[in-house]
């Protein structure tokens, strides 16, 4: 995987079927296959069966396919995301070593199962808890596959809001121990410096352009998002 | 309140506060350092009486002399200032177990609040934090005179300069699961203790974030800044109610997420808002039972007159 281009990764949910043609022609790096975020119980089976061919739509366009998965019970997202077409995983709510170790092997095995290249795949981990930060150095050391750390939507899964002084709280913090962990290991720290009003990785155009020039100074590589419109900002400053 | 000034402790269940701290650490003058132990026994029912909780904080290096002095029936927390190591903690907590046990109240009943206060507390925080089943709350408000003496940083800059020991703190308390006490930075550079609307602007930024847990202040003139404070507006109130029927709209649609008046509403906004008219219930009803306590005292006052 070359990091330099990957400066922009748009996440989309395997709900909304007509959205993966949609990402496809954007200009995004990398899309995400959200198996878990956006994706209600219900809507499992059918955001599952359907993943494969959205691998294809999705890479059509030259953007990089990852697949978001639930670690609390990886072995279905797995088997039916990881074909040919797949770069890797994004490891939501990433909150234990040997939930990486788990995914690791599952990995390997359905890797030599279709005939994919060992180790191919890909892992990036999103530290979204409180356990995942807090244990943060031992989780990304868990996997040779790890190749980036992002704090995906740490601010609401940790229920972070923003201070007086636009500061989402804690996260200053959150994002300096990212990037300072990540490039301890060689890793790429993925993120952009979101201040009050932005929530969870929705922002405009212009509030994603100074969150990327913000983010881009700590160390940050390259970030994710959830609109089109965020694409070009990302794709501008993280060059 | 110093433990040796009898008028604070006399009036003190008359100041509407959830929580008093009696203080024989650095209030108390080292030649009343005995005499302010033989005070703890008598003072916790004084502050009890109208539905306060008492806590007392101890002297670090004092801490089995004024452990044994301080854990009496009604006592709820010790405060443990300069917390250094998980080892000091288990000393206290072996210390109020057997207590506990010598004076007939129940095991457990007195928690352990640890004071982050030098730099060697911040590098062994986490360890710290999981020290005892009796730290129930963890975190940092403020930076503090002795963080700020220990570091060599000023305390009263208009930006914050503790960032990480706070984020450090915070982050122990939260991975364990303990409540956390947490203040978001309000620039602060006067210094004051009795700033009514200072402490306000404070407990409302906190309350913003999500924070339920004060620190406490140093002056009867912030305790009802800080009640105010930490309770939520009728506004909020009504926001969240706003926010609960917008999500009965996005529930119904299957979208995962939509804006309304520019606002997004998706299952975390839902919870917030939960959170905030359970925490106004919660508000409510504390404010009823202090209400009431200070009320029955009043009467029995006037009855014995």
């Amino acid at each position: 995987m070359d990091v330099k281009t990957q400066r922009s990764w748009l996440v989309v949910p395997m709900s909304k079927p007509d959205a993966v043609a949609q990402a496809a022609k954007s200009a995004a790096d990398v899309i995400v296959l959200d198996l878990v975020e956006f994706v209600r119980d219900e809507q499992k089976l059918v955001a599952r069966e359907s993943i494969r061919a959205a691998i294809s739509v999705a890479s059509a366009g030259g953007a990089q396919v990852f697949a978001q998965i639930d670690p609390q019970n990886p072995e279905a997202d797995l088997r039916a995301c990881v074909w040919p077409g797949l770069s890797g995983v994004v490891v939501s709510r990433a909150e234990s070593a040997a939930q990486i170790e788990a995914i690791d092997k599952n990995l390997l095995l359905l890797e030599k199962e279709r005939n994919l290249p060992a180790n191919s795949m890909g892992m990036v981990l999103a530290l979204e808890t409180a356990r995942g930060n807090q244990d943060a150095y031992a989780i990304a050391t868990a996997s040779t596959r790890v190749r980036g750390l992002t704090l995906g939507r740490a601010d609401l899964v940790m229920d972070l809001r923003p201070e007086p002084s636009g500061e989402i709280h804690l996260m200053p913090y959150l994002m300096e121990r990212l990037v300072i962990l990540a490039r301890t290991i060689g890793v790429t720290p993925l993120g952009a410096w979101w201040r009050a009003p932005d929530r969870g990785l929705l922002a405009t155009a212009e509030n994603t352009l100074q969150a990327a020039q913000r983010g881009r100074a700590v160390g940050f590589k390259g970030a994710l998002c959830l609109r089109a419109e965020q694409i070009a900002p990302l794709n501008k400053i993280y060059a | 309140m110093p433990i040796v000034t009898p008028r604070f402790v006399d009036q003190a269940w008359r100041r509407g506060c959830d929580f008093v701290t009696l203080d024989l650490e650095d209030s108390v003058p080292q030649n009343r350092k005995d005499h302010a132990r033989t005070l703890v026994k008598e003072s916790i029912p004084k502050i009890t009486r109208a539905g306060t909780y008492a806590f007392v904080r101890i002297n670090h290096e004092l801490m089995q002399a004024d452990t044994e002095a301080a854990v009496w029936p009604g006592l709820s927390r010790i405060k443990y200032p300069k917390t250094e190591t998980a080892d000091e903690v288990r000393a206290l907590d072996a210390v109020i177990t057997r207590m506990e046990k010598a004076r007939g109240i129940p095991a457990g009943t007195v928690e352990i609040d640890c004071g982050i206060e030098t730099a060697l507390g911040v590098t062994n925080v986490y360890d710290i934090a999981s020290a005892s089943p009796r730290i129930k709350e963890f975190g940092a408000t403020n930076g503090g005179y002795d963080m700020s003496r220990d570091l060599g940083v000023e305390m009263f800059v208009p930006y914050d300069q503790f960032v990480y020991l706070r984020g450090e703190s915070e982050l122990a308390a939260r991975a364990l699961g303990l409540g956390v006490r947490a203040s978001p930075f309000v620039a602060n550079t006067s210094g004051s203790v009795s700033d009514g609307n200072r402490a306000l602007r404070q407990a409302e930024a906190a309350r913003a974030c999500g924070f339920r847990v004060g620190g406490g202040g140093l002056n009867p003139a912030v305790v009802e800044s800080h009640n105010v404070g930490y309770t939520p507006s009728e506004a909020d109130v009504r926001d969240a109610h706003w926010v609960l029927e917008q999500y009965e709209r996005l529930a119904a649609s299957g979208e995962p997420w939509m804006e309304v008046e520019r606002r997004v509403i998706d299952r975390y906004e839902a919870q917030r808002a939960r959170g905030t008219l359970a925490w106004a219930e919660l508000c409510a009803e504390r404010n009823r039972e202090k209400t009431e306590a200070v009320a029955r005292v009043q009467a029995q006052m006037a009855a014995q007159q």
